[in-house]
């Protein structure tokens, strides 16, 4: 345990209490007083970047929201909880929903189980293959989501793409990827898996360097086998990495998935793929309810909000973070 | 308090600077600025904006206009401007897609065109009705149309010599369409057609005008998509992808690319994809009028953009009027025909030997939406706060005909309901 010794503090307060101790005082009272007001000067700056970006923003969506209006018309309609009660009844906003809670369930299994297993694999791989597999693994991170939705756009052709010829080769029919209801979310979710596969993955990769060998060692030492030094050694200490990738996955997850959906389908075939992030720009931008984009915006925020929390104080206590 | 005095004097200095700053009408004596917001990348008719705010500026020395792209489409440049009305400095002049009339005549403020009406008597003259309308929105000329496209045929003539057609004559009529698919299919297992469909409803409301019908009763209170001429129109379509397997339900890239790969014989599409197509195609490239229902007269939605004056200042309004005029000569709209593949609103423009005369001859592939540009019509928008979800109810109604699970005419009826739902809601 040398290097658990630098465990992050336990909450903002204790943060705070050790700069203002580490603050010397020069002077008497007033002095003092200059100590304890001094971390909340230092805050300024960034308080206020996040005031005036993050939370008047904020304000102005939830006030927009009661109101029927594109921000430039002169008639501005106050319709108060109106726009709240049409998403309630809104079909599209409710395969929305799904199509979003689908993602992240799948984005989960793609980008979380399936990066941890091959970090663990590509772990083994020794020598200069090592580098080239890892850079090929990482590569499509790189790519701009718009660039690799592109890319997509091409393997997915029905006629010529790549999936297509492969599928015809082995004397199948090629499959109408976006004009499919039941397919075109699916395509979407892939290639926002393919793009954030690598991340994560590096991410993983790191965790698991992080591990002491000696740990590793000593369970072997004990006489425990490739699964029971993963699952008693390895995974427990891995938690907190996976802990981040679990969060920045279902945090990202939906807002990854605007780009794919603009470019591959809109959302169509007749709203099959839509979905949370894109259903706010159609709304806001597309047909101009800036209100009803803002209820969906609110909505998503107090959603996400109450997800955040209950997903900090559930995966807090199986958490290790001595390492 | 002398240092406070002075920091209050100079910050009002910057903040007249930034208010009243450069380019502001009426600040540097008598020149005007004006922005002019086009979607003309430089691959789809930008050189020649450049061109024609070049001679604009030359001829009009006290205007300076600055052009600027808008990459993200008509509707991009429509949150973009939103923004900058926002802002109190709405650009002058902005290409706004005639599917987004009633929108911008309703939601958006702007300086109609039809406060020019009077004075310049003259200018409108010279437009054909059929164009004019194109920008009118309940009796008012809202916009100038501008940029003018009418959807084309376009046809691989190779692959119809290959299964025994004749490639001088394209099918006509849709029953005609379906004949040469199956031939088509029989002899080179390639599909037969391919009616674009982008994230818009053009494609839909040339089949309801073709075959008779209209997308709007005559007062605009409601939807008419649902009459047994748009239903019938739209059964062509179903058919063609599901009966007769002859269009692929395809996107419109992914289509496009098949008709290029020489997978698919024919598309129906905007004629400015001209230039792109003929240097990108490896067959014989040729177009024809986009086919007609049996005997029924040839009736298209007219694509492109009108141009809108956002413009506030009185000053600005007038030199962007000047701007429009000018785009509108017959020598700007020879510029603008050859740089984009768009027809010319001044149709007489066609004709005249020192305008596009030399242009057409040489430009065969270009006949075909010429001669249809007399059946132009307005591309239907919808009226009201909710006009352009009805639009979006219109793109879902043709992707779900287009699945092919349940019938054109349930869907149409159950979509045109919810349609005159909204028309009806404030």
């Amino acid at each position: 345990m040398r290097r658990g010794e630098r465990r992050p503090p336990k909450d903002m307060a204790g943060l705070f209490a050790g700069i203002v101790r580490s603050v010397p005082s020069r002077r008497g009272a007033g002095g003092r007083k200059w100590t304890f007001a001094s971390p909340y000067f230092y805050l300024v700056p960034a308080a206020l970047a996040l005031a005036v970006f993050v939370y008047w923003p904020l304000v102005q969506t939830v006030e927009l929201s009661f109101y029927e209006w594109n921000l430039v018309s002169p008639s501005r309609r106050f319709v108060g909880m109106g726009n709240y009660r049409e998403l309630l009844t809104s079909q599209v906003f409710w395969i929305s929903v799904a199509n979003t809670l689908l993602a992240m369930l799948a984005m989960c299994l793609a980008t979380i189980a399936a990066p941890l297993a091959v970090a663990v694999a590509a772990l083994r791989v020794q020598g200069a293959v090592r580098l080239i597999y890892r850079a090929v693994i990482f590569s499509p991170t790189v790519v701009s989501m718009a660039i690799a939705s592109f890319i997509w756009l091409w393997i997915y052709n029905p006629m010529q793409g790549l999936i297509a010829q492969l599928v015809r080769a082995v004397g199948g029919q090629g499959f109408a990827w976006l004009t499919d209801p039941q397919l075109a979310i699916w395509a979407i979710i892939l290639v926002t898996a393919w793009k954030t596969f690598g991340y994560n993955f590096v991410i993983f990769v790191a965790g698991l360097l992080s591990i002491p060998r000696e740990l590793v060692e000593a369970a072997r030492i004990d006489g425990a086998g490739e699964w029971h030094t993963f699952r008693h050694v390895t995974w427990p200490l891995l938690t907190p990495t996976t802990l981040f990738v679990v969060l920045t996955t279902l945090m990202l997850a939906p807002q990854y998935l605007f780009i794919p959906t603009q470019i591959l389908t809109q959302g169509g075939p007749n709203q099959a793929s839509n979905n949370l992030g894109y259903i706010i720009w159609e709304q806001g931008f597309e047909v101009f309810r800036v209100g009803i984009a803002s209820a969906i915006a609110v909505a998503i925020f107090v959603g996400f909000l109450a997800f955040s929390v209950m997903h900090f104080r559930l995966l807090e206590r199986g958490v290790h973070y001595e390492t | 308090m002398k240092r406070v005095a002075w920091l209050r004097w100079s910050l009002s200095v910057v903040a007249s600077i930034l208010v009243f700053g450069a380019g502001h009408p009426g600040f540097a004596g008598e020149a005007v600025t004006i922005e002019y917001w086009h979607i003309n990348s430089d691959s789809f008719g930008g050189p020649a904006v450049k061109e024609l705010v070049r001679r604009f500026e030359a001829a009009n020395p006290s205007i300076k206009v600055n052009e600027k792209y808008q990459p993200a489409g008509y509707t991009g440049l429509i949150q973009q401007a939103q923004v900058a009305m926002a802002g109190k400095r709405p650009p002058a002049v902005v290409q706004m897609s005639y599917n987004l009339l009633a929108y911008a005549a309703e939601s958006l403020p702007h300086y109609p065109i039809e406060n020019f009406k009077q004075k310049d008597a003259a200018f409108f003259a010279k437009f054909p009705p059929n164009v004019l309308a194109l920008g009118q929105y309940k009796g008012v000329q809202d916009g100038m149309p501008y940029a003018l496209s009418t959807p084309v045929l376009f046809y691989n003539a190779d692959l119809l010599k290959q299964s025994g057609l004749n490639p001088d004559r394209p099918p006509a009529t849709w029953a005609e369409v379906v004949e040469v698919s199956q031939t088509i299919k029989s002899k080179t297992g390639k599909f037969g057609i391919y009616l674009q469909n982008p994230n818009d409803d053009w494609m839909f409301q040339q089949l309801v005008l073709g075959n008779g019908g209209q997308m709007l009763t005559a007062d605009g209170k409601r939807v008419a998509f649902d009459s047994p001429q748009a239903i019938e129109a739209l059964q062509v379509w179903a058919d063609l992808v599901n009966k007769y397997k002859a269009n692929p339900n395809l996107t419109r890239d992914e289509g496009e690319n098949n008709f290029i790969a020489g997978q698919i014989a024919m598309y129906a599409t905007t004629p400015a994809k001209i230039d792109y197509l003929k240097k990108t195609v490896k067959f014989t490239l040729r177009t024809a009028p986009l086919p007609r229902f049996g005997s029924k007269p040839l009736k298209v939605a007219g694509g492109g953009n009108n141009l809108f004056i956002l413009a506030t200042d009185p000053a600005e309004q007038r030199a962007a009027w000047g701007f429009i005029k000018f785009l509108h000569l017959p020598e700007s709209i020879t510029t603008w025909v050859q740089g984009t593949g768009y027809m010319p609103p001044l149709l007489s423009a066609a004709d005249d030997p020192k305008a596009l005369k030399a242009f057409f001859q040489a430009n065969p592939l270009t006949k075909a939406a010429l001669d249809s540009v007399p059946a132009a019509t307005l591309w239907q928008s919808f009226p009201g706060t909710h006009g352009l979800e009805v639009t979006k109810l219109v793109i879902n109604a043709t992707q779900e005909i287009l699945a092919g699970k349940r019938s054109v005419d349930a869907i149409l009826k159950e979509v045109a309901a919810k349609a005159n739902d909204l028309l009806a809601k404030p």
